[in-house]
């Protein structure tokens, strides 16, 4: 356990950093006034006086958050409410998420564009307050630890540094016409880009143990009464915001606007942590489930509402799909422990069980179910191919499932591929798929026109949208529920030892294999609609790993990046996969490789994902219930820390 | 049924193929309880390494002077992406819940696939790997290719090697140790670590073995042909009796058996005639994987292990 | 001894073979109603190998399980559900479980709650989850845990979490509770604390089989006791007869010259 204390990183007087911070802060913000650039060929056209646009409106946010902790944690009445912990390190996070955007804006309108000369006064002004936020918050008393030894990397790593250079030499001194020059080239560059790396993770080393940043348990004051209503409308709020920030993020045009987004949002979320108000929101939301639950439904819904066009409710009805499917793996991995590697194909059972009798002329079946049948028939085929695969694996040690249903992901595609009248008997017209399902029609509703509600039209994919909701919350509810019962207690009795919840009179097989099966029900449930959605079922579309979700190390990714056994964790880690490869297309090649470090870089550095697990959501638990001071809650909040 | 001992022979040289990757998978987890998900890519890069080697000696060299050096090129790069690969992936999170390594072999995989895709010239198509010149062999009824010859030959040199090496070398035995009670051999003095990394190791040198056994009989090396042939060679460690590596060898020719076997006949069976063929041979093994774990969980030559309270 | 019409544990003739070790051998043994029966012995003498026969984690190769007249499943999880419930020597709680958590997932066997039912919440399901609830709470006060209900189970001290384990055994209703080393590890004052509860447990209607290092827990403790070494049962009786019992004592002491002195308060893994 280290000790902290409290202190600035560069000792100025306590006035001068505070003012320092706040004029950076406004700086920042006033800087989306002013032109950035001078041509509208930096996308976004950052170009007008008066008239913020683009990257611009998250300068304001950046500075506006930065002011507005700055002034909570000072004690200005009014304003407390903002960070109940009081502590400075909220501001420098937030005071970071300036920076970043400032950072990039500049860096990108530079490179763009070709040249500093590009930058207006505006972006002279932006990369200043950013710098000066920066530089006042670290002037803050912030919670540092007090020792922190400097790290020194593997000293064989570098001779890595000498080796880069050498090695590109080497390569330059092959003749182009040799065959393998080319492959020299690529080595020389691994070679620069590894050298790179161990020089930036050494620098990222001494960086730490300069600023020594660390997190002090700062107790919550309890919080301040107040009247029903208001905390309910606090809820509201707090779900309008949500929403807000989410179609922001969903609607960006262009990848730069993305990539501030992202960059900024990662700061104020972890600033907005620091500050307290996160934990407070949950408190709120612990006492008023029903409230919670009904404005976090209502937020979702009136999405399509804020859409003009189909553009982007479609990214919406996608991200929901690939979010409710992992939700559905979370039931399987996160509470009951157990690796299912193939999971997508459970998808493509139900696409591919709704597509053909779905009344498509491709379908060798001719029947045209009603919706309601349809589903039931997805997700019943889904299940029963559940209980196939796991009835003989679920008894052995988990990591044969791991691999048996790897197995089966890929024969499931390759059986899929075969069966098309040549290879096999004709029944899913193999690469080709099942096209043209028809649109759905629900007690009279074509979901495939759009109609008008509220005097908003809502297109095809608003329509799907909604519906995808209504399974959406079915699965959460599922998962709630069963997870908060005698059944999924059982389901991670198992995860946690099965040998002792055997002993507890569990029968692991048999919950296994209902849990196994409850999730492919769910996958084959969502794959129903999602036949309708995407009008063709291929073979294609349930890969083990690809570029784009749904795919299964994406939907495992999902859970594991969100928080497994949580809820909103495999939400936010399927939303965050699928926007990020759709926003960022520049990033197209190396996607899957930086998804495959990713992959490895996250389970050294943070095993538990985004959203942690039962273990906070206790210690909010504890905090929220005033617990007598005797005791230990302390042990716990380190527990969970 | 004529066909039947040139249905037997393209098995069991399949099979040998399985059987050499087979081997990496069972003795890591053997030593650590570890899927090495991303071994089928350590015999995809060893390929590559292997295919690298070819194209920087001067053009019409023999295949005969050739082969030795793109071996050890393969050996090479397989065994130091391996063992980096331990070092930095794996070893930081021997204590770490069981799923996070599984996880991170699963990053690796990918990575390393991707890796190669982006970054190795023309690698986003398949690369042409030399092949044996020459007719094939016919033996009777049998016909061998001549590029199968390399596998045939180097097969069972490397079991043989491998079982000197674990039976009478003070490392094999401390490797065998290892894999019965780390606690305990660490406590002997057993530099478990070591031993961990030589697991990885000699499993790499196989998968490069089996990645030029490869390229020598397809004509040709791709940045996925470790997926599916790692799922094969993990079928077969799991048929064998998983930790078991002679155990491993007998897995992958019983698979490769039964995939040539399979191709062959089973569209000959009433009812059947539409589920022969190359199509569907890889769902066969599956099947015959999820039979084998229905009547022998342990493997062919596996041993039951109870939990222990 | 109690000779009840029909004993509550009946064990006859277990002998548990692997390969060509024999760890029990042919052991028999009988547990009455109310009864504290105690097994103590050197380590490796097969104790804990007997638990596992016992509970049906193993199948015992040769001889006979009866509970209450009937025979017993090779399955943990019938084992309990037929009323025997145990506790673990090397503690294997839930650890990211909450203790009352925990405790609930004792009461596994005894509610019947399925995943409709979960899902639909329907009166009969909150009564089950309420009633499991106060009977969790119950046994958790029953242990001195009620305090710390809502605390994660990893982050209680050693000798709560040995509490915590006979707590969670407890919920499922068990007519014979198995306790594996319920001491190992506590100091004095905790054994003595540990030696109420077992008392308090017996009074509650529940036999009990202990294994134990600890002669004086045992001695004071239990009924009978019974000696298991090298995997045989050699003496069996009170405390006068198993003390003065020759066998005894050169299993746990050594005959004077063979020199082999195993630790008698040392857990065997």
């Amino acid at each position: 356990m280290t000790t902290t204390e409290t202190a600035p990183v560069i000792p100025l007087p306590a006035r001068a950093a505070t003012t320092l911070t706040g004029l950076g802060a406004l700086a920042t913000a006033a800087s989306a006034a002013l032109p950035w650039t001078w041509t509208s060929d930096f996308p976004g056209d950052l170009t007008y006086t008066g008239a913020p646009a683009g990257l611009q409106w998250l300068a304001i946010a950046a500075g506006v958050l930065t002011l507005v902790l700055l002034l909570a944690t000072q004690g200005t009445p009014g304003l407390r409410w903002a960070a109940p912990t009081r502590s400075n390190n909220a501001v420098l996070l937030a005071a970071t998420g300036a920076l970043a955007v400032a950072a990039y804006s500049v860096t990108a309108i530079t490179v763009e564009l070709g040249g500093l000369a590009n930058l207006e006064p505006g972006g002279w002004i932006l990369a200043g307050g950013g710098l000066l936020t920066v530089l006042g918050a670290l002037g803050l008393p912030l919670d540092r630890r007090t020792a922190v030894p400097v790290r020194i990397l593997d000293k064989r790593l570098f001779l890595l540094l000498p080796a880069a250079p050498l090695g590109w030499y080497g390569a330059h001194a092959i003749p182009d016409d040799q065959p393998v020059a080319p492959v020299m080239t690529a080595l020389s560059g691994a070679l620069a880009i590894a050298a790179g790396a161990v020089l930036l993770l050494q620098l990222g080393h001494l960086a730490n143990s300069w600023l020594r940043l660390g997190k002090a348990d700062r107790p919550l004051p309890p919080p301040r009464r107040l009247p029903s209503w208001v905390e309910v409308l606090v809820i509201i709020a707090a779900f309008g915001a949500g929403l807000y920030a989410i179609t922001f993020g969903i609607d960006t045009e262009y990848g730069e606007l993305f990539t501030g987004y992202l960059l900024l949002a990662a700061l104020v979320a972890a600033a907005l942590t620091r500050s307290g108000l996160i934990t407070r929101l949950r408190t709120l939301t612990v006492q008023h489930r029903p409230v919670t639950t009904g404005a976090a439904f209502a937020a979702a819904a009136s999405f399509p509402f804020t859409q003009s066009s189909d553009q982007y409710t479609s990214v919406a009805t996608n991200i929901l799909i690939f979010a409710t499917v992992a939700l559905g793996l979370n039931i399987v991995v996160g509470l009951a422990g157990l690796l299912d590697l193939g999971y997508v194909a459970f998808l493509g059972v139900g696409a591919y069980a709704a597509a053909l009798v779905s009344g498509s002329p491709a379908s060798p079946i001719h029947v045209q179910f009603p919706f309601w049948a349809a589903m039931l028939t997805g997700a019943a085929v889904s299940m029963v191919f559940g209980v196939l695969i796991g009835a003989p694996t679920l008894r052995l040690r988990g990591d044969y499932l791991a691999i048996v249903t790897l197995g089966f992901g890929e024969i499931f595609r390759i059986t899929m591929l075969n069966l098309n009248g040549t290879t096999g008997p004709k029944v899913t017209n193999g690469s080709n798929g099942i096209p043209r399902i028809p649109d759905l029609e629900i007690l009279g509703f074509d979901l495939g026109k759009p109609h008008t509600v509220a005097g908003i039209e809502l297109g095809r994919f608003s329509n799907y949208y909604l519906l995808m909701l209504l399974v959406t919350a079915l699965v959460v509810l599922v998962f709630a529920r069963v997870g908060n019962s005698r059944i999924g207690r059982a389901w991670v009795a198992i995860r946690e030892d099965e040998t002792a919840a055997e002993a507890m009179g569990i029968n692991g097989f048999r919950l296994k294999l209902l849990a196994f099966a409850l999730g492919a029900c769910l996958a084959g449930l969502a794959g129903t609609v999602q036949a309708h959605v995407s009008y063709t079922v291929t073979p294609d579309q349930y890969t083990f790993a690809d570029a784009l979700p749904p795919n299964s190390a994406f939907l495992l990714a999902a859970v594991i990046l969100g928080g497994m056994g949580t809820i909103s964790g495999p939400l936010v880690g399927a939303t965050l996969l699928f926007l990020i490869p759709k926003k960022l297309e520049f990033l197209s090649d190396y996607q899957l490789l930086a998804f495959g470090a990713a992959l490895i870089v996250l389970m050294r550095v943070r095993p538990e994902g985004l959203i942690p697990n039962r273990r906070r959501q206790l210690e909010f638990h504890e905090a929220a219930t005033p617990a007598p001071p005797t005791g230990e809650p302390t042990a716990l909040t380190k527990a969970g820390a | 049924m004529h066909d039947l001992p040139q249905q037997l022979a393209n098995g069991l040289i399949l099979g040998a193929l399985y059987g050499l990757v087979a081997i990496g998978y069972t003795m890591v987890y053997g030593i650590v309880q570890l899927i090495n998900f991303a071994h089928g890519e350590i015999v995809m890069v060893g390929g590559f390494g292997a295919l690298t080697a070819y194209l920087a000696l001067p053009g019409g060299t023999t295949l005969w002077l050739a082969l030795p050096l793109m071996l050890i090129a393969g050996i090479l790069v397989s065994t130091l992406t391996a063992v980096a690969a331990e070092r930095f992936a794996y070893r930081p999170l021997r204590n770490a819940p069981r799923l996070a390594p599984l996880i991170t072999a699963i990053g690796l995989s990918i990575f390393l696939q991707q890796l190669v895709f982006s970054f190795y010239p023309d690698a986003k198509k398949a690369r042409v790997f030399p092949k044996i010149p020459g007719d094939p062999f016919s033996l009777g009824s049998v016909t061998i290719q001549r590029s199968d010859l390399f596998l045939i030959i180097a097969a069972p040199l490397c079991m043989l090697a491998l079982g000197w090496f674990v039976t009478r070398t003070r490392s094999g035995r401390a490797m065998q140790a290892t894999s019965q009670d780390p606690d305990t051999a660490k406590l002997m003095g057993i530099d478990t670590d070591r031993i961990i990394v030589m697991a990885f190791a000699i499993g790499a040198a196989f998968a490069a073995v089996a990645a030029v056994a490869y390229g020598l009989r397809s004509g040709q090396v791709d940045f996925r042909m470790g997926f599916i042939l790692g799922l094969k060679a993990f079928t077969a460690a799991v048929l064998g009796g998983i930790g078991n590596i002679y155990g491993a060898m007998l897995g992958g020719i019983a698979l490769g058996l039964a995939e040539a076997l399979a191709t062959g006949y089973i569209q000959h069976l009433p009812g059947m005639h539409l589920f022969g063929g190359g199509a569907w041979k890889d769902v066969w093994a599956f099947v015959l994987l999820i039979l084998v774990l229905l009547v022998r969980p342990q493997g062919l030559l596996g041993e039951r292990v109870a939990d222990r309270a | 001894m109690t000779t009840a019409a029909a004993p509550l544990l009946d064990v006859t003739g277990v002998t548990m073979r692997f390969g060509g070790l024999t760890a029990v051998n042919d052991v028999s043994l009988t547990v009455g109603e109310g009864e504290i029966i105690g097994l103590i012995g050197p380590n490796g003498a097969g104790k804990t190998t007997f638990f596992n026969c016992l509970t049906g984690l193993y199948v015992p190769t040769e001889g006979s399980v009866r509970y209450r007249g009937t025979l017993l499943p090779p399955k943990p999880h019938l084992v309990t559900q037929a009323g025997i419930a145990r506790t673990f020597q090397n503690i294997r709680l839930f650890a990211n479980m909450t203790v009352l958590e925990n405790v609930l997932v004792g009461r596994h066997t005894r509610t019947r709650e399925g995943v409709f039912s979960a899902i639909l919440r329907g009166p009969g399901y909150h009564r089950a989850e309420r009633e499991g609830r106060e009977k969790a709470m119950e046994l958790l006060a029953f242990t001195g845990l009620a305090e710390k209900a809502d605390h994660l189970a990893r982050n209680l001290p050693y000798g709560e979490q040995r509490k915590l384990e006979i707590a969670r055994a407890l919920a499922s209703e068990p007519g014979l509770l198995l306790l594996d080393e319920p001491t190992a590890g506590m100091n004095p004052q905790e054994t003595r604390a540990a030696e109420e509860l077992v008392f308090a447990i017996r009074d509650k209607g529940v036999s009990i089989l202990v294994i134990e290092h600890d002669m004086r827990f045992i001695f004071n403790l239990c009924d009978r006791t019974a000696v298991l070494v090298q995997g045989e049962k050699i003496v069996e009786g009170d405390r006068e007869t198993v003390q003065t019992d020759e066998r005894v004592i050169t299993a746990y002491l050594g005959a004077p010259l063979e020199g082999t002195t195993p630790a008698v308060t040392e857990t065997d893994q």
